[in-house]
């Protein structure tokens, strides 16, 4: 009797899970934002060896009884059901069959009472990704925010790690994490508000910078940069920035300057540094960033109009200037990579590959702000040709941008608006030496409804070769107990 | 323990428990609204306590507005919202939407109290309170302006206890569907297919799936949309309702709402730019213009038959001037007898910046 209540208590304990419903994926197919029979879709991606299960779906409700099985070398795995979930054990020893080779797939199932068989591939790279990507989490905000965080994810697994939140900083405002060539000892982000600054974690010691010489000609404080290779100077911008909306149904949000310039960060002697070509009033100047040897700085930069009547004629050029490291000082003139006119398309956000081959940017219509245009397609060019390469493979017809390379420059990893059009998703693509680039694939997650039910972006995915030293807890604590350093220059008293 | 002391302990315990689920009874039936609300929030009812505290019966009214404004409820708003004039930003923007929808915008709108263009529009900034965000798009979404209705549901989910909640992911999906832009739509109607209380409305909304009656509703609004792109300031409403009626002059929603934010401004070259009395007529914009009207020198019979202004509309704005000028301005036998009208507010209210 006492094993039979026993029996009917399990029983009853467990009706909840009984009577879950599945996780309705509808809609889905064409015209939606689940278009592919599978998501995400995986088919022929290119992954690396050492990157986590490509968990997915089948997005076809009226179909059932399905089954796919995954071969490579003497490897052969066969998983049932319309959710396809691994392992780690088991995908990690197929990956290890298939490194350098190909995964093929076998999807069979049931659709209108007939069977139906796909055959498809998954390319494994040898070319291992940088193991750690950071990115911010954040809802489309409109100049107001709640509850930000910063994650550091594991490739290689779903271990994700929160390195800033909303819980140890009184939910401030914080940008997003950036490493320097994909370093996890060498990396920045800024808290804004009150007890904030810039957060500069370089070579294991975190410090709290205030990259405004309040006495200078600098704009605003700094907003986008990047850190010098040598970890000695950082070069940003400092922007007017102004928010509006489009008037026309789907095109949202717009953010445009109607002032920027740039300027160096000297983290060694807490200084700052402004140079007159680089500080015009009639040119816009924005998105620096240094090149792979740290002896130059690529930035777009515009003719300065009135806005927002002229929005629609502002076009960044792509160009390049002299930096010297032991000066920290920025030469002229500039040098044009990628002329705006000639394309009839402004450049946003540069990136050089950490060997200096290549130059990653987003191209949109006009502007500053790519991540609200849904014709922003990323562009990569060849620093020793200057051939711009056939990112078709890439690009999507939503917004591709905010893009990182790996500290190897094999793998970049960038944000993109397909599908819904609205969240940003990490998609990540192979190069190899000739410039070729391989269908990108989206960050594995453990639960391949994941996407289906997140309403935040991943904002600026940044790739690490190695965790970065702090976390949430630390962050709290430099927010609250540690002044920023002053960055101020010192007037001489009279 | 005796058996005697056990059902004592028994007894206690079930009173005890009877006593909770009373006084929860109690509770949900003195405040249907604040339940209902949890529930399109995606929280339980102790969550909905610990975000928003323990309701009063004020706070009961104003979420009722929220509620009933989320169903289009118009009437059921302006009962409400009538009920206690609770002089406060959020009901009064609730009682002038429904008075909007309602076809009745200026004659009602000096019944009651008015916090200048706070009553028509919520503002929506840093120094917005989350519970007011939430509340801002639901203007621009019966205006037919879906890029502020949009975001305005986006802030609405942000800052949501939850950080979710069936009635923004509703109206997420429905600008998106009046937009046409399904993919984003499909993003929204997914996850609502997977809660309990957004299913039947989300199947519903599949595009394949439309009524006769949603198919026209969609076409209504999709008439509405400004078919021209203009970039603006996130705050430049004047702007925005003039780009409406750019769009479709026969918006008159639009139309009212800009007389009415022109007026409670205190923007009296403003309306007379915007006005146009072939498209809308009320005793508020006739007691606007006679003030305009006096004061430029256009008191002339041409000026009053081309705006509408009544004769005894003209001879009550003399009876208001001459006890004006008799008192020296100072209002204190105006009151009773013009309290609801236009010059009594021209003349007379100040912004409660407290409020």
């Amino acid at each position: 009797m006492r094993r039979i209540d026993a029996i009917l208590l399990a029983l009853l304990l467990l009706l909840p899970f009984a009577c879950e419903r599945p996780y309705n994926a509808r809609p889905a197919g064409p015209g939606t934002d689940r278009a592919s029979l599978i998501f995400p879709d995986y088919q022929d991606v290119t992954i690396p060896y050492n990157i986590a299960p490509l968990n997915f779906y089948y997005t076809d409700p009226a179909a059932s009884r399905f089954a796919t099985t995954f071969s490579a070398g003497d490897v052969s795995v066969t998983l049932k059901g319309s959710e396809v979930v691994w392992k780690q054990k088991a995908w990690v020893k197929l990956l290890a069959a298939a490194s350098g080779g190909d995964i093929t797939v076998v999807s069979t199932w049931q659709s209108d009472g007939a069977p139906v068989t796909l055959q498809w591939a998954i390319h494994v790279s040898a070319d291992p990704i940088d193991p750690y990507l950071t990115y911010r989490l954040i809802e489309p905000g409109f100049e107001v925010w709640d509850d930000l965080e910063i994650q550091e994810r594991h490739l290689e697994d779903f271990e994700t790690r929160v390195i800033s939140d909303y819980r140890h900083t009184a939910n401030k405002c914080m940008n997003c994490h950036i490493h320097a060539q994909g370093r996890g000892d060498l990396s920045m982000f800024y808290l804004r508000g009150e007890g904030g600054g810039a957060i500069l974690n370089r070579n294991g010691t975190l410090r709290k910078l205030s990259l405004h010489d309040r006495n200078s000609d600098m704009i605003s404080p700094t907003v986008y940069g990047e850190i010098h290779p040598e970890g000695r100077y950082g070069v940003f911008s400092t922007n007017v920035i102004i928010p509006a909306m489009h008037s026309a149904a789907g095109r949202r949000m717009e953010v445009y300057d109607t002032a920027s310039d740039l300027c160096v960060a000297d983290f060694d002697e807490n200084r700052m540094l402004t140079f007159p070509e680089t500080s015009r009033e009639d040119t816009f100047e924005t998105f620096p960033v240094f090149s792979a040897d740290g002896h130059h700085v690529y930035y777009c930069t515009a003719q300065a109009r009135p806005l927002p009547t002229e929005l629609a004629q502002v076009r960044y050029s792509l160009v390049r200037i002299p930096f010297d490291s032991v000066t920290g000082t920025l030469g002229g003139p500039a040098d044009t990579l990628w002329s705006a006119a000639a394309h009839n398309a402004s450049a946003c956000h540069p990136k050089a590959s950490p060997d200096g081959r290549w130059l990653l940017f987003t191209v949109a219509d006009y502007g500053t702000f790519p991540i609200n245009h849904s014709e922003c397609d990323l562009c990569l060019l060849d620093l020793q040709t200057g051939q711009a390469m056939d990112l078709s493979a890439v690009n999507a017809n939503k917004s591709d941008t905010y893009h990182s390379w790996a500290s190897t420059s094999k793998w970049f990893v960038f944000a993109s608006k397909r599908g819904d059009g609205l969240f940003g998703k990490p998609y990540f693509s192979h190069v190899s030496a000739d410039g070729t680039v391989t269908k990108p694939f989206l960050l594995p997650q453990r639960d391949p409804h994941f996407y289906d039910r997140m309403l935040r972006s991943f904002n600026v995915p940044d790739l690490g070769n190695a965790p970065v030293g702090f976390d949430a807890a630390e962050i709290g604590r430099i927010w609250k107990d540690v002044p920023a350093e002053s960055f101020d220059r010192k007037i001489p008293q009279p | 323990m005796s058996r005697k002391s056990r059902n004592i302990l028994l007894i206690i315990v079930a009173a005890a428990a009877l006593a909770v689920g009373a006084a929860q009874l109690v509770f949900l039936v003195r405040h249907p609204y604040f339940r209902k609300c949890a529930a399109e929030n995606g929280i339980s009812l102790r969550e909905a306590r610990r975000a928003w505290g323990r309701p009063d019966q004020d706070a009961e009214q104003i979420l009722g507005l929220i509620y009933e404004a989320g169903r289009e409820n118009w009437t059921a708003v302006a009962e409400l919202a009538a009920r206690k004039d609770l002089r406060s930003d959020v009901c009064t923007y609730y009682y002038n939407l429904a008075n909007a929808r309602l076809g009745q915008l200026p004659d009602r709108l000096m019944d009651y109290y008015q916090p200048f263009e706070r009553g028509l529009f919520l503002p929506v900034g840093p120094q917005s309170t989350p519970f007011k965000i939430a509340c801002a798009g639901d203007v621009w979404f019966e205006l037919g302006y879906m890029p502020l209705a949009e975001r305005d549901a986006m802030l609405g989910l942000l800052f949501s206890p939850a950080h979710t909640g069936p009635r923004y992911l509703r109206r997420l999906a429905e600008t998106n569907l009046i937009s046409g832009d399904y993919e984003a739509a499909a993003k929204y109607l997914r996850i609502l297919l997977n809660d309990p209380h957004g299913r039947k409305w989300a199947e519903e909304r599949f595009p394949d799936r439309w009524s006769p009656a949603y198919k026209m509703r969609i076409a209504e609004k999709r008439n509405l949309l400004p078919q021209f792109d203009v970039v603006h300031g996130m705050d430049q409403t004047p702007i925005i309702l003039r780009i409406l009626l750019g769009a479709n002059y026969t918006n008159k929603m639009a139309l009212d709402y800009l007389l009415c934010y022109d007026l409670l401004t205190k923007d009296l070259d403003a309306f007379v730019g915007d006005f146009d009395p072939s498209l809308t007529r009320s005793q508020l914009y006739e007691e606007a213009m006679l003030i305009f009207l006096a004061a430029k020198g256009g008191m002339s019979a041409e000026n009053f038959a081309h705006y509408h202004i009544s004769q005894q509309t003209f001879d009550r704005f003399n009876r208001f001037v001459t006890i004006y000028k008799r008192d020296n301005g100072s209002g204190r036998n105006l009151g009773d007898e013009f309290g609801k009208t236009y010059w009594y507010y021209f003349y007379y209210a100040v912004l409660n910046e407290k409020n």
